[in-house]
């Protein structure tokens, strides 16, 4: 047992120096919509479109006029912390709840 | 005191008129028409309640009672655009008593766009179920699969320090989560012999100086989000209190977990499958058994290997894309569990459990739910057999 325990805290270690390096290196603090010349070879797909994948993956969407904006503004930093969602699949979500409410 | 009161009365009564007098309403502020300002800080209270009817038919007897309603409040602090607490409580009518527990109490900060901290008592990410998927208004059947909750090998909350985040691959993501906590404590029999060598996760100090590791990744390898593969493991090296005998005991544990949720039009709805799989591998360790024979007390030493595994696949549909109403609101599932106790242990167990059950979707986030469930064990608490039951549920999130 000792030495599963040691390759796996070398294996965690290892994992968070890694997650630390990758997001710390990163040189966006914010997630910025693709540009003009970027949508020419990429099409993003929408917040309604994330809503219904990211949401989904646990419990059914929720509806957006059951809470106010300020009320999505807490509910997506919530729900990006407790399931792992990525910082662009929650500024795109969050922006469609405060649109379609 | 009459001059007193007289001046008091002189000076409230000129104060009021003065003010009604020269008041111009200038510097009111309900008269300005600026928009509201909603703040960044801000209060919510989220949660779940749920309640029901459960009976439960064995050999010997059937049991049939309204389960009370538990109630789970979060409360949500937003400090900020970074800065959140979350808590939750759960009140539970069990046994003739209200049972209140602190499920989780946390302060989380978004570190960048990779990496948020979280410290307190927190949901571990061992698997999905506990931390994503336990809820009543979310797990879409009355029940826990076997091999969580009481007796569970699988770990539910622990009090320490994480730090969690996402990437983004450009279609794909990779989801990941590292934590330190207090860890498990081992049962020794001392209080409870039946459940000699079982490790118990409520551990609020730790019982030595050894913290547990744990960590989970998830990888989403589609664009479309549909399908999630997670290893988790958690780890200590010692799970005995401190100077005894247990001191050096370690535990390595670990799942995966699967996840695929997508609507597909040629089943006219959505498909979710989930499952989970879950492996506690402890080290051995010598306990006592106290037999009465001819009246008096004997301790045996025995020992066994201790290593226990559970799993879960769960399928469920709903027809989003039929005609009637009704139809798009009804859900149908299927689960099946199974559980695996250390041979030789005094909570020896085999159990293997179908369930099945049809969900009635009121809104997004309130659900009845009515399902039938059987178990058939080898070994456990109740001595084994063959368990039947049926449950009439409706759990609403809010």
């Amino acid at each position: 047992m000792k030495t599963i325990y040691k390759i796996f805290i070398a294996g965690i270690v290892l994992l968070f120096s890694g997650a630390l390096i990758v997001s710390c290196s990163s040189t966006k603090d914010k997630y910025t919509a693709v540009t003009d010349v970027e949508e020419e070879f990429k099409i993003e797909k929408s917040g309604a479109q994330m809503w219904g994948e990211a949401c989904n993956r646990c419990h059914l969407a929720p509806s957006p006029a059951d809470y106010n904006d300020t009320d999505w503004e807490t509910i997506s930093l919530h729900m990006r912390i407790r399931a792992n969602l990525t910082e662009k699949e929650i500024t795109k979500i969050e922006a469609f709840l405060k649109s379609a409410n | 005191m009459k001059k007193l009161i007289i001046l008091i009365l002189i000076f409230g009564v000129g104060h009021t008129v003065y003010g009604q007098t020269y008041n111009n309403f200038d510097t009111d502020s309900t008269t300005t028409t600026e928009p509201f300002n909603p703040s960044k800080t801000q209060f919510m209270i989220r949660g779940y309640g749920h309640t029901g009817l459960n009976t439960m038919s064995n050999d010997d007897e059937t049991e049939s009672s309204y389960v009370g309603s538990a109630f789970a409040p979060i409360f949500l602090f937003k400090h900020s655009d970074k800065l959140l607490f979350e808590a939750e409580l759960e009140f539970v009518l069990e046994g003739n008593e209200l049972e209140v527990g602190l499920e989780y109490a946390d302060v989380m900060y978004v570190l960048n766009k990779n990496m948020t901290v979280r410290a307190g008592k927190f949901l571990l990410p061992f698997g999905t179920f506990m931390e994503r998927l336990h809820p009543a208004w979310i797990n879409r059947l009355p029940t826990t699969p076997l091999g969580y909750g009481h007796d569970g090998i699988a770990p539910s909350s622990g009090i320490g320090v994480e730090l969690r985040g996402a990437f983004d691959l450009g279609g794909p993501s990779l989801n990941y989560a590292v934590y330190s906590t207090n860890g498990p404590r081992l049962k020794d029999g001392s209080e409870e012999p039946e459940e000699a060598g079982m490790l118990m996760f409520q551990n609020f100090e730790d019982n030595n100086n050894s913290k547990a590791f744990g960590g989970r990744i998830g990888l989403l390898p589609f664009a479309d989000s549909s399908t999630e593969i997670g290893f988790s493991t958690y780890s200590t090296s010692k799970v005995g209190n401190r100077d005894s005998e247990y001191e050096n005991v370690g535990a390595f544990l670990y799942a995966l977990d699967f996840s695929f949720v997508k609507q597909i039009p040629a089943l006219g709805g959505f498909v979710d499958i989930k499952g989970q799989y879950n492996n506690s591998d402890i080290d051995d360790a010598t306990f006592i058994e106290i037999h009465e024979e001819d009246g008096e007390e004997e301790e045996e030493e025995y020992t066994f290997g201790n290593n226990s595994n559970s799993f879960y696949a769960q399928l469920s549909y709903r027809p989003t894309m039929a005609e009637s109403d009704f139809m798009k609101k009804l859900e149908f599932v299927g689960r099946y569990s199974n559980f695996n106790a250390p041979e030789g242990a005094e909570w020896e167990e085999q159990s293997e459990q179908y369930a099945f059950g049809l969900n009635y979707w009121l809104t997004w986030r309130s659900v009845i739910k009515i399902a039938y469930q059987t178990t058939d064990s080898v070994g456990g608490h109740d001595g084994g057999g063959i368990t039947n039951g049926f449950y009439i549920h409706w759990a609403i999130g809010f």
